[in-house]
């Protein structure tokens, strides 16, 4: 595929979307890199900024197929992943796999962190396997794929946060901020009025096929070595302690408690090479990686209790990595 | 960064030498060592003079904005990467090639620290050489033997001067030998000089006369500058704790002095010793050498200043009033008064002229029975250390100075410097 084709479809989902959504600029951007990279984003914020909104245009402009699954207490995995089904057909009966919600290019897991921990880890198993398994058959789920989930930070009563294991599956955790006046304004403007925005499918027919294409581009871009050395030294330095500690100050490490995975290292890299592909460059730099950083790394990094005590956030944290870990 | 502080110290050890203050191989030896040291420390610094490719294209896409475009098209192997996609990074790469303008954006710039250097070992040679020339004449020698040996050279083109030309060689040979005295080096050149002299009367050629009043000059030139050399060396000499010290004492011993060639109409001379007067006087090194040699003779002399003397173990009859016993027997002191000239001439203070104390050098004292002072009956140094009850008895004189007797009998005996600025 040709990068320049890449550019303009990248640019036409961006435009389509912003039709819709108002603002949240890079927050669109970063979804859309998520999703060519392969990966599943986490949306955190308060209810009402258009999360779902975001969403649902996002798969209308791909024109790809678009469930949403609605977390509570009482969701079973089977109500996401399916189920077998007895059903008779010509006189005879028989199990037959009903697909549940999970089988759709791009799920909305509205208020994930309310559903319990074992649907949740049905949810997550099918995000890294892209299969599901049923009474020991497996399922594999359609290509592309993509999983936005939404959490709301305020309301934690009844609800179960997800473990920071199962957060570490998603490519990026990105926080929807409230819009700001202006925008505030326009959104007023569009939605109390006669008018209605309508998003039109970017993507051809086997839209499926293109952004594959686009997912394999994606992963030529490429990257200097001394770029990739910086990634791992910027990872590295999340470390907290032991011999791989990194180059980080005290004053740093003193509130970490553990430090990003591999996974974090690779999903920086890739969303630098989305980010790239996106400002139509076939090759990384710096400012990629430091664009990327904080979407990839803050649901890696795991705080303790001094940082909760003195309100130390992540974003704080990694800001203060990326000042101290040099380029060269 | 090396060069300057190397040339300079080179030059510098060229001053040095010609200022015969180096000999030639130690001269050697300092600017191979200066040679060895900015060789090793060029070696220990030493950076590649070309940066490596990755560094280069780091810096060219900071100026050209190119967002990393040469440094991955110099870190990254092509052949692993898709050919299409290198040749669009080369695409983009040339583009922004042209935005670089070598001369604006890598203009060639010494360092600070070399400019620094420069001027700190320029600033360092100039001073050193403004010091040699003006702070110490006497060793300028460009105008002594060489100047000499030029003129020599130029006489013994003449036949008539040659004999003259080769004495005046071997004269300039031997006031660069360090081991003929200054004196004999004089003696020496006198001796041209009057060849010179007789030759210049009896030579008619004009150019002639013009060579030998050049030599004379050269001559009486050299004379100075040994006579300067001289001087200095003396001064130093006398700086670091000559006896022998004409220069005018100052501290609180001569104030008493001062107020003693005032008068205060009485006409007593009171000796006392005061700590003021020891202050006063320990300015001057070579006089604590003359002190010292007094102490000696005077063994049992109190002495204020140090707690620990004890005035009572002191020799009844061999003090000067150190004690009751020694009241009115004082003896003249074995050493003979200082020989450099009258007393009087040496020791009075600026302003004071001879008249005031002239014929001071010599006093008669007599001790009474009972040491009597002042009104209250007590010498300063008792009055001060009665607190302390330590009960000095100083040596105080309540008689009139007689006139100057001649040849007086023991009761003649020199004052001490010590004694110069109690006298009142």
């Amino acid at each position: 595929m040709d990068p320049e084709l890449f550019q303009q479809t990248f640019r036409h989902l961006e435009v389509e979307v912003q039709k819709v959504i108002v603002g949240h600029d890079d927050l669109i951007r970063k979804v859309l890199i998520a999703f060519f990279a392969g990966g599943h984003v986490l949306l955190e914020g308060v209810p009402g900024l258009g999360k779902t909104l975001l969403v649902k245009s996002l798969s209308q402009t791909l024109g790809l197929s678009f469930k949403r699954i609605q977390f509570t207490p009482d969701l079973m995995p089977s109500d996401i992943v399916g189920t077998e089904v007895l059903t008779e057909t010509s006189g005879r009966r028989e199990f037959q796999f009903k697909r549940g919600p999970i089988f759709a290019h791009v799920v909305l897991a509205d208020e994930i962190n309310r559903a319990t921990p074992k649907t949740q880890s049905a949810v997550l198993e099918a995000m890294e396997e892209k299969q599901v398994t049923v009474f020991g058959d497996s399922h594999l789920l359609e290509s592309p794929f993509i999983v936005l989930a939404t959490q709301n930070p305020i309301e934690l009563e009844g609800t179960y946060p997800l473990p920071e294991a199962q957060l570490d599956r998603f490519f990026f955790k990105l926080l929807v901020a409230s819009p700001a006046p202006a925008e505030l304004k326009e959104i007023l403007k569009r939605t109390t009025g006669t008018a209605s925005a309508e998003v039109s499918t970017v993507l051809p027919e086997d839209g499926g096929k293109r952004v594959n294409d686009m997912q394999r581009l994606l992963r030529q871009v490429m990257i200097a070595p001394p770029i990739e050395d910086y990634v791992v030294r910027l990872v590295h330095a999340t470390q907290p302690d032991g011999t791989n500690g990194g180059p980080l100050k005290s004053s740093v490490k003193q509130y970490i408690r553990f430090g990003s995975s591999p996974r974090g290292a690779q999903a920086v890299i890739l969303g630098a090479k989305g980010n790239a592909l996106a400002e139509n460059r076939v090759h990384v730099s710096y400012e990629d990686v430091e664009g990327t950083i904080l979407p990839a790394l803050r649901h890696r990094i795991i705080l303790n209790f001094q940082a909760e005590a003195e309100n130390i956030t992540t974003d704080q944290v990694i800001g203060e990595i990326i000042k101290q870990v040099p380029r060269n | 960064m090396f060069v300057p502080p190397a040339a300079a110290m080179i030059y510098v050890i060229a001053l040095f030498f010609r200022a015969t203050w180096l000999s030639q191989n130690v001269a050697v030896l300092v600017v191979v060592f200066i040679v060895v040291l900015g060789a090793l420390a060029v070696l220990l610094r030493r950076r590649p003079p070309i940066a490596s490719v990755r560094s280069a294209a780091r810096l060219v896409d900071l100026r050209s904005g190119a967002q990393d475009h040469f440094l991955t098209l110099a870190t990254i192997d092509p052949a692993t990467q898709p050919v299409s996609l290198i040749a669009r990074l080369r695409r983009q790469a040339e583009w922004f090639r042209n935005r670089v303008d070598l001369k604006r954006d890598f203009p060639y710039r010494l360092k600070r620290s070399a400019y620094w250097s420069f001027g700190g070992s320029l600033a360092a040679a100039i001073l050193i050489h403004l010091l040699l020339v003006l702070g110490l004449p006497g060793r300028d020698t460009g105008a002594g033997p060489e100047r000499l040996r030029e003129l020599a050279r130029q006489m013994a083109l003449k036949p008539e001067l040659r004999e003259l030309a080769n004495e005046l060689d071997a004269l300039a040979a031997r006031l660069d030998d360090p081991q003929i005295s200054a004196e004999e080096k004089h003696v020496l050149a006198q001796q041209i000089e009057k060849k010179i002299a007789e030759q210049q009367k009896n030579q008619e050629q004009k150019d002639n006369r013009d060579l030998l009043a050049q030599a004379a000059s050269a001559l009486s030139q050299q004379e100075q500058q040994q006579a300067s050399s001289g001087q200095q060396q003396g001064e130093r000499q006398k700086g670091a704790g000559s006896i022998q010290t004409n220069a005018p004492q100052e501290g609180q011993g001569e104030n008493k002095q001062t107020q003693a060639s005032g008068g205060d109409g009485q006409g007593d001379l009171n000796a006392q010793l005061s700590q003021g007067m020891d202050a006063g006087k320990s300015k001057q090194p070579g006089q604590d050498q003359n002190r010292s040699g007094d102490a000696k003779n005077n063994r049992g002399q109190p002495e204020p200043n140090q707690p620990g003397t004890d005035p009572k173990k002191e020799k009844p009859g061999k003090t000067q009033g150190g004690s009751k016993e020694g009241a009115g027997q004082q003896q003249a002191s074995a050493e003979p008064p200082p020989q450099v000239g009258p007393p009087a001439e040496r020791f009075y203070k600026a302003g004071e002229g001879k008249e005031g104390l002239k014929g001071a050098g010599y006093v008669t004292v007599q001790l009474p029975e009972e040491v009597v002072a002042d009104a209250s009956g007590e010498s300063r140094a008792t009055k001060e250390s009665k607190n302390n009850r330590i009960r000095t008895q100083v040596p105080v004189s309540n008689v009139p100075l007689p006139t100057h007797v001649p040849n007086a009998p023991t009761e003649k005996q020199p004052v001490p410097i010590e004694y110069r600025s109690i006298i009142r």
